[in-house]
């Protein structure tokens, strides 16, 4: 066993010793700190309710109604939906005398969830270039002579790519509530946060909702990673796996509209990637369920690490 | 003798249908250093990535102290030390990172023996620099560190003086030669130099298309090469006599002025002495060439072609 953790470490030094790596922490970090100036320069994205909260609620739902009431004449979907949700969401604080959570560093965290498709991407190309960069460098000749099998060398070098994006999931978590105090304060250790289901709208902790939102984004970074160290594996060249990675993550959905008439549509992995679909309801295709959905992702992962596996095993490591 | 400590048994390799490698038989025991010469595409290097684990044989075995390479991986790479081709290290990492990188990889490699190692090959002063900045030299240096660190028993170097100055090239020979005589490392080397090879290898197999053509020991008594046919040059006052002589004995023979240039086998030099005396042809001198391994490379594998 310490074997293997030492081959880890000879895997997570290898990432982080470049200093491409360091490069991508500091976009990572710009992305969250550049948001955070913009919204501190539009105070009207930050609500401050006061003790008086429930008249504030109370105006700020007859403006909307007003805006709405105006907008008649030329109706913009957009705009007028999200009108009338506020306005749903404010009932619902005034019906269950919930004082809404002023925007601070939870919220901040929270909204910052769509960020995980970078931590997503960049995982993608620490996964794409693990094993081509070894042929690349020609160290895989040096890395193939150890008395360590190949299979062991394959597994440490995949969850060496998950540690990486864990590590850069705690970074962007952390720097993000950091970044959120700094700029619009601290909500409370954990505090309460409204939010719609399904059902309706739910009070719920607000902690819950940041691993909930985070969680569900990280079943694409895993099956896209797992994705672009298979094709990365088997043709030896990191940027195609970065291409089609990248392409996947962003455009999977769009695979997923192209063939949603067919009975088949529901095996496709994209149609499977998105597991929130079971908590708001919006299923994408009918008949699919939770289970369903996981068992699928299960089998797709098995598939990229088992091809992964069945090529490296099998490869003569020739000439350049 | 010694114990055997790389044996490879008919060992085949077959790409696309096409036969790289036909049957390789060799052994190097323990101490001994082996030379591994042939032309370019003759499958030096095959064979070396089969050795060190990298290629599978489609047929025979190889083994290392015994264990097969192939069915006991493990146990075989442990005692393998190697360069194969260049020397290609992480270019980001420093010298001592790139060696503790490797040390990692097998059980129980010390800070000292590192350290040791380094000193061994002469990089104390480079070795917290970026490997990005050492010159082939310096590359090939920290190469035969990593390949030493855990004491192999079978040290496998491929162009191993390459980009090393002649200094560097001879204090590598001589650190190869320790190796063998103290530690009982067998050594395998491949090179184009023959020069270098010759003033390292106790013993060398020349290898072309795929199979070795001749294997021999370098310094070794001309009693060895029974088969091999000498140059001997003859001089004589009558040439043309003993011209005539020769061809009745069915000799391979040229003339040039009053030397005679014979092909023949070490034992068939004293009965043509015998019979030119006998025809009365007063001989002045017999030489016999010794052909040297370039020349024999050279007449072995046709030139360095790739047919």
């Amino acid at each position: 066993m310490s074997e293997y953790f030492k081959l880890l470490y000879n895997e997570l030094f290898k990432i982080y010793v470049r200093k491409s790596t360091w490069a991508m922490y500091a976009v990572l970090t710009l992305l969250i700190i550049a948001p955070a100036v913009l919204i501190l320069s539009f105070d009207d994205m930050q609500k401050e309710y006061t003790d008086n909260w429930r008249e504030e609620l109370q105006k700020e739902n007859e403006e909307y109604q007003k805006d709405m009431a105006e907008m008649e004449e030329s109706p913009g979907d957009f705009v007028e939906e999200y009108n009338s949700q506020t306005i749903a969401k404010n009932n619902y604080y005034l019906e269950n005398d919930i004082k809404p959570l002023n925007y601070g560093a939870w919220t901040f965290t929270l909204e910052n969830a769509g960020l995980v498709s970078v931590v997503s991407l960049l995982t993608i190309i620490i996964g794409a270039g693990i094993i081509s960069n070894e042929y690349r460098w020609g160290t895989i000749k040096l890395l193939l002579i150890r008395p360590i099998s190949r299979t062991k060398i394959l597994l440490s070098k995949l969850t060496s790519v998950f540690l990486f994006a864990l590590c850069t999931m705690i970074f962007l978590f952390l720097i993000s509530l950091l970044t959120g105090a700094i700029f619009f304060g601290f909500e409370g250790m954990n505090p309460y946060y409204v939010v719609q289901t399904a059902e309706g709208f739910e009070h719920v902790r607000i902690v819950n909702e940041i691993f909930s939102e985070y969680g569900y984004k990280v079943v694409n970074l895993v099956m896209m990673t797992t994705l672009a160290f298979m094709i990365s594996t088997i043709f030896k060249n990191s940027s195609l796996a970065i291409g089609i990675g990248i392409f996947l993550l962003l455009g999977g959905n769009m695979v997923v509209g192209i063939f949603s008439q067919y009975e088949w549509a529901k095996y496709i992995l994209f149609a499977n990637i998105d597991l929130k679909q079971y908590e708001t309801g919006n299923v994408w295709i009918e008949g699919m369920t939770l289970g369903f959905s996981i068992t699928m992702l299960m089998i797709y992962f098995v598939v990229f690490v088992v091809l992964s596996w069945l090529v490296f095993n099998k490869r003569d490591v020739a000439g350049h | 003798m010694s114990q055997i400590a790389l044996e490879l048994k008919d060992v085949q390799k077959t790409i696309n249908k096409k036969e790289i490698i036909k049957g390789v038989s060799l052994t190097v025991r323990q101490g001994e250093v082996y030379g591994f010469i042939g032309p370019n595409g003759a499958g030096k290097t095959t064979t070396i990535r089969m050795i060190v684990g990298l290629m599978k044989p489609t047929g025979g075995d190889i083994k290392i102290l015994g264990k097969s390479i192939q069915h006991d991986y493990k146990e075989a790479a442990q005692n393998v030390g190697a360069i194969v081709e260049n020397p290609e290290l992480y270019p980001f990492m420093t010298g001592m990172q790139n060696l503790k990188h490797f040390a990692r990889m097998y059980q129980g490699i010390t800070r000292e023996r590192i350290e040791e190692v380094v000193s061994l090959v002469g990089l104390e002063k480079a070795i917290h620099t970026k490997v990005r900045k050492y010159s082939l030299g310096m590359r090939q240096r920290l190469g035969i560190a990593q390949a030493i660190l855990h004491k192999p028993k079978v040290l496998i170097l491929d162009e191993p003086t390459n980009g090393l100055d002649p200094a560097g090239m001879r204090e590598v020979r001589e650190y190869i030669r320790r190796l063998a005589d103290e530690e009982q490392v067998a050594v395998v080397i491949s090179s184009h130099l023959l020069s270098e090879i010759e003033l390292i290898c106790d013993r060398i197999g020349i290898i072309k298309h795929g199979e070795i053509i001749t294997e021999r020991y370098v310094n070794e008594d001309d009693s060895d090469a029974v088969e091999k046919k000498i140059k001997v040059v003859i001089d004589v006052n009558e040439p043309e006599d003993a011209m005539n002589v020769l061809k009745s004995m069915e000799v391979d023979v040229v003339q040039e002025g009053k030397q005679l240039i014979v092909q023949l086998q070490r034992e068939e030099i004293p009965p043509v002495v015998k019979t030119l005396v006998e025809h009365h042809i007063s001989i002045y001198g017999v030489t016999g060439i010794k052909a040297t391994l370039e020349e024999q490379f050279l007449e072995l594998t046709g030139g360095n072609v790739i047919e």
